[in-house]
């Protein structure tokens, strides 16, 4: 373990891979995005989602090899019904952000989320427009809303929230005015990420987004039901089938397993590998 | 190529091509990384010739019907020199008392380790260890029951037999 520990931490020194590991709870979602890397949507048919005990099993394990954060992404992650109490025990493990759309967040929800007050985990919220009209034309009817009822609830409450813009077909002047609302929100600069759609899963159905290039995206090593991936926009489905071409491995308990062979994969790219498309 | 997971891509050939087997296995690569190896040290030429693993091969995929290894073998077999009559031999093409002796008992031993291995007699191997060493016949023995692993396994999955792709 001290070994591959060693081996870890040289490669995010090196630039080579990310400090992070990303979990993808479930494939399911509530909506279904014009540019859904993983075609999730309420009708999936299959929610691959990870077992609670897997998801903080694996922070754990990260720790161990000295990664320093975890990600949690889908699919919908809310859509996980224990979510909200796995997210304060994650949260515990390691600093956490849950990439969330932010339409599911009832009082009920809300109350759940109390534990995170004041915890190190951050909720990143998507929102693609100040318009609500744009917004929802590539996330879904009402979303534009929903989001901005639920990020002052999440504020009121001592919840980080970041805000995550998918840029498609956006003008500057449409950043531009999204920007002012956010901070009007609340949110800072800072907490503000702004990335490309990536031209896989549905987008590249719908000849939406850029191709991703070999040093596009900082490699993270990203744990979903169907096995580890070389990041998170790696595991994309499109046409029902996972995409394999960026598959680390099947087997991801225990993490070293995957990491070891992550390792491997990493150990090919250049060091300082540039951050071009980052989800987070 | 385009959806072989990268640990994978070792065992495709330099322009991206794999057998269909090949690209198959690709789906659980780290199950891969243990298969393809032993696959190699079981039917490459070891301290037994290719063409007599071939002739294992071809005879042990004729009696589980592999059409896949049946298709992808033959080349393969007359390649490392199993005479085009033992090949009809093994496949029943061709009166098996044709085979040389030593080929004979071979194909007698893997027969019964492929139909009912667990009625192989004491005659019958001390018959076999007449024309191979003990640890030949192990190696091949392995050998048998691996062919038949891939035969079902191609069977199962109906993987196209090469050249009958679309």
């Amino acid at each position: 373990m001290t070994e591959l520990r060693n081996a870890v931490t040289a490669a995010i020194a090196d630039g080579r891979m990310g400090d992070r590991l990303w979990l993808y709870a479930t494939y399911h979602c509530n909506l279904a995005c014009s540019y859904c890397l993983t075609e999730s949507s309420p009708q999936i048919r299959d929610r691959r989602a990870l077992d609670r005990r897997a998801m903080v099993d694996a922070a754990h394990q990260a720790r161990e090899l000295g990664l320093t954060c975890v990600g949690i992404t889908g699919g919908e992650t809310f859509m996980v019904p224990w979510l909200p109490e796995a997210l304060a025990e994650i949260g515990g493990i390691l600093p956490t952000v849950a990439l969330t759309n932010a339409t599911v967040f009832t009082e009920r929800m809300l109350d759940r989320l109390a534990p995170l007050a004041g915890a190190d985990v951050a909720l990143q919220v998507s929102l693609d427009s100040d318009q609500p009209r744009r917004n929802d034309a590539f996330r879904g009817p009402e979303s534009f809303a929903k989001v901005l009822d639920a990020i002052p609830n999440l504020l009121g409450r001592g919840i980080q929230v970041r805000i995550a813009t998918t840029v498609e077909d956006q003008t500057d002047d449409e950043l531009a005015r999204l920007c002012v609302l956010h901070r009007s929100l609340g949110i800072s600069d800072e907490d503000h990420v702004v990335r490309s759609v990536v031209r896989r899963g549905r987008a590249a159905t719908r000849g939406m987004g850029v191709e991703l290039g070999p040093s596009d995206v900082l490699p993270e090593l990203t744990v979903t039901a169907d096995g580890a991936f070389v990041h998170p926009f790696a595991p994309t489905v499109r046409d029902g089938r996972t995409d394999l071409d960026l598959l680390v491995s099947r087997q991801t308990r225990p993490l070293e397993h995957a990491m070891s062979r992550f390792l491997r994969i990493v150990a090919d790219l250049p060091g300082g590998a540039d951050v071009v498309r980052n989800i987070r | 190529m385009d959806q072989a997971p990268p640990l994978a891509r070792a065992w495709y050939g330099a322009g991206g091509s794999a057998s269909a087997l090949t690209r198959s296995f690709a789906n659980a690569p780290d199950m891969m990384e243990t298969l393809m190896p032993f696959l190699g040290q079981i039917m490459d030429e070891s301290s037994i010739d290719l063409a007599t693993k071939e002739l294992v091969i071809m005879r042990v995929s004729r009696l589980n019907g592999c059409r896949y290894c049946l298709a992808a073998h033959r080349p393969v077999a007359l390649d490392a020199g199993v005479p085009g009559e033992q090949l009809a031999a093994v496949c029943d093409e061709a009166d098996l008392e044709t085979l040389p002796a030593r080929e004979r008992a071979i194909v007698a031993w893997v027969d019964q380790v492929t139909r009912e291995a667990g009625a192989i007699t004491d005659a019958q191997l001390a018959a076999t260890l007449d024309h191979i060493r003990d640890d030949q016949l192990v190696e091949l023995t392995v050998l048998a029951g691996t062919i038949t692993m891939l035969n079902h396994y191609c069977t199962a999955f109906d993987i196209p037999p090469p050249g009958s792709e679309r």
